[in-house]
């Protein structure tokens, strides 16, 4: 089948799951799963074919042909939507299902096409006006899906302020597209590298499109949407819809003309979330929320890979840009794989407690053993540890800025700083994730559902697995994914085509491999030996004490607090503390809470300004009509005072 | 063949060299303050007494908490072949193999802090905690390090990197690294290795349930970390590359003896840091870096 049959037919099944599925689960199941395979087929077919589909109507729509396109840079990430539609809807079948939530489970099923057939859309539109229109209805799908459990006044907040950064992001896009039609004369998006003048559009892009991929300070929607929302559109949210924002950087500063501070920029935003963003996720209490914090992380390291191409670009196309956009977008799938796995983790842990508090969880390792085998993987891999997939692409982005670094260019000033920051980010995200699997499985059980919980069900597990498994193999056999990476890679600029795998890319994926297979056996011969030699159960040691209590260990805020006091001037952690006092102490508190920092501390205060001048404003419009009358007077008199004393020219 | 032999005996070194360090240390540690002290193999018979004995579990405690030493010991030791040693040169070696010694020391230190966690003990909580944000400013220093001997030699695979002089930021480099190399193996003055008092450690705070088989492994690693650093200082520092093989050989394993004996007057000489002040001294090892990484910069710019 071509591609345009594949993609007709996924757009077919979608559409017939959209249509069928509203009371009918399983059918809806069916045909979604059927939609995702045959876009992944079509994905697969332009990545490993090489030759960009194309296909343009007849007919008008909304005075405008309609142009198709699915080459390199689209189908990675139609990939990606096709994964991560593909595994939520099966997960979503038993986590979010007609039992448990009669009245919203049929609403999110048509919401979960919708917004996979949106999405599919905008991947696919070239032309400014359709790809407004799918953007638009892509962001309104992700609204819906995100309030699913609208009872709850905390999701509906964090719903309008997704639909309200959401907007102001499509202002910036409606800019961008308007501007780009006037300045080329045709909404038909194409290559545009030739002409100067659009240069000064990459910065509309980078701000409509950034609000959409979260990158710091642009990630003030993220946190709650993502904390809020039901996990599996978490996961899609997270591992999939914000990756739509990076599409439209990459898409568009791989036609545009680059401003040669673009680089310079783009490099230095992705650093800075990248450490900022795990800073503020080491922080949270909340589970989900520090998941979501993490994307705005992964989100940072995924822009040093595309700023250290846009450097490249600027310098005459140099090979380095090559590996680091090729790591770009490896993270891309690989945020996609292990971030919906851990989200699903979450979610199976809501599922069975009830509650996102880390501190009111512990040993759930006990009753959950599949979650929290999944969620320790999932973990490891989001760390950048090898031998899993993290760690690949991360090893090709730092590759690339360390060539940069021999270049010795004046570039250098941003890489070095980036390539530091690359690695603190990378520690705090050990830390980070240290601390949530540590904290939610292991130990003792803190509160009573802690002691309660059950396992998920085999539709959650499998979605799991399978993601975990992409995973591994992804780790373990890295130069498998590289003719796919390479076509992106050539697409976005044409002379980065020549296409021989970086060799050590072979090389690492042995290492790897070589290191999995010794891990196993040693964990295997250490296990063996132990029980050979005899194992004996006592109580945790705890320095002889012999009564501990689930309460005496540690907490998500003691485990962060050394950390979070080096980031003080950036996270202002709000503390709440009452000491015990006298020698019958009776009460004692202590509280910490690290709260949106850019949201509560800038754009409040700023909103707050303008709603107080707005106040004063109002004290005009009182309601007397003899003042209404006094300001038509005055309207008049202006009017007339500015025809007698102006020129006519 | 020959691969294979070159590469058992590569791991015989690194094995059962790595247990001497403690040793030596100890001595020189007992040497300063006029006692006789433990024999300098001291921890071979430990360690060969413990892999017999059998194991004490905690009721919380998961198959992880056995796992855990496993994948550590597996991951430095992995780390120790992807480290040149001098004349012999490396096991592997590939463009941006020093990355991946680098997130293989990561892999260990969440291997440790994940199966201290296992146990629910409070002590082990603080220990995990202690040591995986501490880890952020010695990840940065490591790195700024290893960029310094980047943009030195212009190369990004540690054979070559570690080849030839760092020129005219050694004495910064070696004062960076030398610091790092204590914070990373939990010596005075960032911990201290002799304490019982739990709630001043970091390391053998997470280790404090361990026993048996599991504790033996977590003690060999540390020593295999600890050998692994003073080779990675050594090499950065010496000229090695530029040697004749038996001079090289000699020079290393000097120079390792002299790193080791230094870690052992440091821990006589000085007091451990009161907690608040460790950043302080991360972050001054973090500086020594970048330093080096500007003269490294500047020296080869003129």
């Amino acid at each position: 089948m071509t591609v345009g049959l594949l993609l007709l037919c996924a757009c077919l099944a979608l559409g017939t799951s959209l249509v069928l599925g509203y009371r009918r689960p399983r059918v809806w199941l069916t045909w979604t799963v059927a939609g995702a395979v045959l876009g992944l087929v079509a994905a697969l077919r332009v990545l490993l074919g090489g030759d960009p589909w194309e296909w343009q109507s007849g007919f008008l729509l909304g005075g405008e042909a309609v142009h198709l396109r699915l080459d390199g840079i689209s189908a990675v990430f139609l990939l990606l939507v096709a994964v991560g539609g593909g595994t939520g809807a099966v997960y979503s079948h038993e986590y979010w299902s007609d039992r448990r939530n009669p009245s919203s489970a049929p609403r999110g099923r048509a919401w979960w096409s919708a917004l996979l057939l949106c999405m599919g859309l905008v991947l696919t539109a070239s032309n400014g006006l359709h790809f407004l229109i799918a953007w638009e209805l892509f962001a309104i799908c992700g609204y819906f899906l995100i309030t699913l459990d609208r009872e709850r006044s905390g999701v509906r907040a964090a719903g309008w302020l997704y639909l309200a950064a959401s907007h102001a992001g499509t202002m910036g896009l409606f800019a961008f597209f308007t501007l780009w039609a006037s300045l080329t004369g045709s909404w038909d998006l194409c290559p545009m590298r030739t002409h100067p003048e659009l240069a000064p559009l990459f910065w509309l892009a980078l701000f409509g499109f950034g609000v959409k991929a979260g990158f710091f300070p642009l990630h003030i929607w993220l946190p709650s949407a993502h904390a809020n929302a039901p996990s599996h559109v978490s996961a899609i949210m997270s591992g999939v819809a914000i990756k739509m924002g990076l599409y439209g950087i990459v898409r568009f500063s791989g036609w545009l003309p680059i401003p040669p501070a673009a680089g310079w920029v783009v490099l230095g935003l992705g650093a800075t979330s990248a450490l900022l963003g795990i800073a503020f996720a080491f922080a949270q209490n909340d589970f989900k929320r520090l998941l979501a914090y993490c994307s705005v992380e992964n989100i940072g390291i995924i822009m040093i890979g595309v700023g250290v191409a846009l450097l490249a670009v600027t310098h005459g196309d140099a090979p380095w840009g090559r590996l680091a956009l090729a790591g770009a977008l490896l993270h891309v799938w690989n945020h996609g794989a292990f971030k919906s796995l851990l989200f699903f983790g979450a979610g199976s842990v809501l599922h069975a407690t009830g509650t996102r508090e880390m501190s009111r969880l512990g040993g759930l390792v006990r009753n959950m053993p599949w979650t929290a085998g999944l969620f320790a993987l999932g973990a490891m891999a989001v760390a950048g540890l090898p031998p899993l997939n993290g760690f690949v692409s991360e090893w090709l982005i730092y590759l690339g800025l360390f060539e940069v670094v021999t270049g010795k260019g004046t570039t250098a000033w941003i890489a070095l700083p980036a390539a530091i920051m690359l690695a603190m980010a990378g520690a705090l995200a050990l830390a980070s994730f240290a601390k949530a699997g540590a904290l939610i499985f292991l130990g003792a059980a803190r509160t009573e559902p802690a002691t309660q919980a059950h396992e998920c069900g085999y539709w959650m597990r499998g979605p799991m697995l399978a993601l975990a498994c992409v995973c591994v193999v992804m780790g373990l056999a890295p130069i498998i994914f590289w003719p796919a990476l390479a076509c992106a890679v050539s697409s976005w600029c044409p002379a980065w085509a020549a296409g021989t795998p970086p060799a050590p890319l072979a090389t690492l994926g042995s290492a790897q491999l070589t290191l999995a297979l010794v891990v196993l056996a040693a964990a295997t011969a250490l296990w063996w030996k132990s029980a050979a030699n005899g194992l004996r159960r006592g109580l945790t040691w705890d320095c002889g004490y012999a009564a501990p209590t689930a309460r005496m260990q540690y907490t998500s805020a003691s485990f962060a607090d050394i950390a979070v006091g080096w980031f003080r001037w950036a996270l202002q952690p709000e503390r709440k503390a009452h000491r015990p006092h006298g020698d019958f102490p009776a009460k004692a508190i202590r509280l910490e809470r690290t709260p949106e920092m850019v949201l509560e501390h800038i754009l409040t205060p700023v909103g707050d300004l303008i709603m107080r001048a707005s106040a004063t404003v109002r004290r005009l419009q009182q309601g007397r009509l003899q003042f209404y009358i006094l300001y038509v007077l005055a309207a008049l008199v202006g009017i007339g005072l500015l025809v007698l004393v102006g020129r006519t020219p | 063949m020959t691969l294979i032999l070159h590469l058992i005996l590569r791991l015989a070194l690194w094995l059962l060299l790595a247990p001497l360090l403690p040793g030596i240390i100890n001595k020189v540690k007992a040497w300063v303050a006029g006692r006789r002290g433990p024999p300098v193999l001291q921890l071979y018979y430990d360690l060969a007494k413990l892999w017999k004995k059998s194991v004490v579990l905690s009721q919380l405690a998961s198959p992880g908490f056995v796992i855990g030493p496993a994948v550590g010991w597996v991951a430095l030791v992995g780390a120790a072949l992807l480290m040149p040693l001098g004349p012999a040169g490396s096991a592997l070696s590939f463009r941006g193999d020093v990355l991946l010694l680098i997130y293989l020391l990561a892999l260990a230190r969440f291997c440790t802090a994940w199966a201290a966690m296992e146990t629910g003990s409070a002590f082990e909580g603080m220990g995990a905690a202690r040591e995986v944000s501490y880890a952020v400013l010695a990840e940065a220093a490591i790195i700024a390090a290893v960029l310094s001997l980047i943009v030195h030699t212009g190369s990004v695979s540690l054979i070559t990197m570690l080849a030839p002089s760092p020129g005219a930021g050694a004495a910064l480099l070696a004062a960076g690294l030398f610091t790092v190399l204590l914070a990373e193996n939990c010596r005075v003055p960032f911990d201290d290795p002799n304490t019982h008092l739990e709630l001043t450690m970091i390391h053998e705070a997470m280790v404090l349930d361990h026993s048996g088989p599991p504790l033996a492994v977590i003690l060999h690693g540390a020593s295999v970390k600890l050998l692994l650093f003073a080779v990675l200082l050594v090499q950065a520092v010496l000229p090695i590359g530029e040697m004749t093989p038996p001079a090289a050989a000699g020079a290393l394993a000097a120079g390792v003896l002299l790193v080791t004996i230094s870690v052992g007057l440091v821990e006589s000489l000085l007091a451990r840091l009161a907690f608040r002040r460790v950043p302080l001294l991360l972050t001054t090892a973090f500086l020594l870096c970048v330093f080096a990484l500007l003269v490294a910069w500047k020296g080869d710019a003129t």
